[in-house]
């Protein structure tokens, strides 16, 4: 299964992304999830979050995850980029990719990489408050 | 033996501190730094229990021994996506 991991300061720019894509002959079905922040949290406006990683520990949890899941799925590829520091709103924080023969196997891979992700990699986050 | 203990997110306001070291006899066990911290940084004392603790990059619950040089890093649960 190929992998790609990006922990980034930089915006997610998603054109370039796509046009990174490349799938293997027998590949029926890309799934990509983005993740945008949000403008309120609870009852609260928020206006950011900054985003906190242990970079080392992040990158060996998100890498067994990887392995995991290509013991559970016949995916293609993985890639998975995540913002880190600041993050405004609508602005995007996290961006998946599956590639697997069929929808059924990417859908549920995609889905269960995210439930994971935000189970067990030490990443964090703040809201910035709207000025009042 | 000396490990260092690393905080992340709330925890280093808890702690007003990102990093500390600890001194221990040999073989204590994660839960034996933890009840040995609180004594020096008591707010953690009320988050035992959503404490998370890794030694290097791997999870570890309170029973892992540590050993000289460890790396342990404490903090709370996590909030990625």
């Amino acid at each position: 299964m190929k992998r790609q991991l990006t922990l980034t300061t930089e915006p997610i720019a998603e054109p370039a992304l796509l046009a990174q894509r490349s799938l293997s002959s027998g590949m029926g079905a890309v799934v990509c999830f983005l993740g945008v922040v949000r403008g309120t949290q609870g009852n609260a406006s928020i206006r950011a979050l900054e985003y906190e990683v242990f970079q080392r520990m992040a990158e060996h949890q998100i890498n067994l995850l990887f392995d995991e899941m290509a013991k559970r799925w016949p995916v293609d590829s993985v890639r998975l980029v995540h913002r880190v520091g600041l993050v405004q709103v609508n602005e995007p924080s996290l961006w998946v990719e599956v590639v697997a023969p069929h929808r059924g196997e990417a859908f549920a891979a995609c889905q269960w990489l995210i439930d994971e992700m935000k189970r067990v990699v030490p990443i964090w986050k703040k809201p910035v408050l709207s000025d009042p | 033996m000396r490990v260092t203990v690393c905080f992340y997110s709330y925890f280093k306001d808890l702690t007003g501190c990102t990093q500390t070291t600890e001194t221990l006899p040999d073989g204590s066990t994660l839960d034996a730094l933890f009840d040995k911290l609180i004594l020096r940084l008591p707010k953690l004392a009320g988050m035992q229990k959503s404490t998370l603790m890794a030694v290097g990059v791997d999870y570890q619950d309170r029973t892992c021994i540590l050993k000289e040089g460890d790396e342990v890093s404490l903090f709370p649960p996590v909030q990625g996506g």
